[in-house]
């Protein structure tokens, strides 16, 4: 009996199996993603969003949505921050240009959230 | 044993070996593919009754090294290695089979939200370590299961992968889980 029992899970397991690895390739992403039209948005998306929340909204990271501007009143502060990081935040300026950290900077400050 | 199992698939030890072995390594690498090359959704599809996604990754992933050193415990056992109880009962087979598969499905949610989520990110040393870890998690557990299906295969490849997924299990949970428990600047509530 308890055999059988075993069996029937595996079984429901090889189904558990095949519907991830179907929900992989099938379930598309909705619209919770960054706005990634501008050059900002697509750098927050590949490199920002898996921790701070596809609309910044937080997730191992802080939450950036509206509090980036009273953190750092002056944006040089925010680029600084970003180029050398801090505890578990990455340092950037290795992988990322000037310009590209400029252009993330400003979505944080001007579009994320919106 | 292992002869007639040779006869009836005409297959040699070493062929099988390299096959079960192929065979986890398709899944690993295939599973790194993967996430490396999906665009990451950043979505968190589901909670449960945790307060956030990161949570219920947490605690599942936890439960199932919890069950993991379950069966580390029953494989003893069922190898001799442990004389506690002192007649094994003849179920233990079947609840180490039990364990296992229970084990794996919770690994399931944790696996789907972090690939197709997250995708293979190379941001920090921790988190390239746990993708890592976690492709080659699933490559293990496909060699081990396996080596439990073909037969003929050496009395120490079933230990050995054994061994392996657990300690797959292990580096999954030091670099997330215990990173998550640890760390000061880990997300919180804990739930």
């Amino acid at each position: 009996m308890f055999r059988r029992v075993v069996n029937a899970i595996e079984v429901l397991a090889v189904v558990a199996v095949a519907v991830f690895i179907i929900m992989l390739f099938a379930n598309e992403p909705g619209s919770g993603g960054a706005a990634a039209s501008s050059p900002g948005g697509m750098i927050f998306s590949a490199n920002c969003a898996s921790c701070h929340g596809a609309n910044g909204e937080g997730a191992i990271g802080p939450k950036l949505a509206g509090v980036v501007v009273p953190a750092f009143p002056n944006p040089s502060d925010e680029i600084t921050f970003v180029d050398h990081g801090r505890g578990i935040m990455p340092a950037f300026a290795t992988t990322l240009s000037a310009a590209q950290i400029r252009d993330v900077v400003d979505y944080t400050r001007t579009e994320l959230g919106k | 044993m292992a002869a007639p199992a040779q006869l009836k698939t005409g297959l040699s030890t070493t062929t099988k070996l390299l096959g079960i072995l192929v065979a986890g390594a398709a899944v690993a690498v295939a599973l790194g593919v993967y996430a490396n090359a999906h665009t990451p959704t950043h979505e968190k599809p589901y909670t449960l009754f945790f307060s956030g996604t990161i949570q219920l990754k947490v605690w599942l992933a936890t439960l199932a090294l919890v069950l993991a050193g379950v069966q580390l415990l029953l494989a003893a056992r069922l190898y001799g290695k442990l004389s506690i109880p002192r007649q094994a009962p003849a179920w233990l087979g079947d609840a180490h089979r039990l364990i296992g598969t229970a084990a794996f499905v919770v690994t399931l949610p944790v696996a789907y939200q972090c690939l197709w989520g997250l995708g293979f990110q190379t941001a920090s040393t921790r988190v390239l370590l746990h993708g890592i870890f976690g492709c080659a998690f699933y490559g293990v557990f496909v060699i081990k299961v396996l080596g439990v299906r073909v037969k003929g295969l050496p009395n120490w490849v079933l230990p050995v992968a054994g061994g392996l997924v657990f300690a797959a299990l292990v580096a999954i949970f030091l670099t997330s889980s215990l990173w998550f428990f640890t760390s000061s600047s880990a997300p919180r509530p804990l739930f």
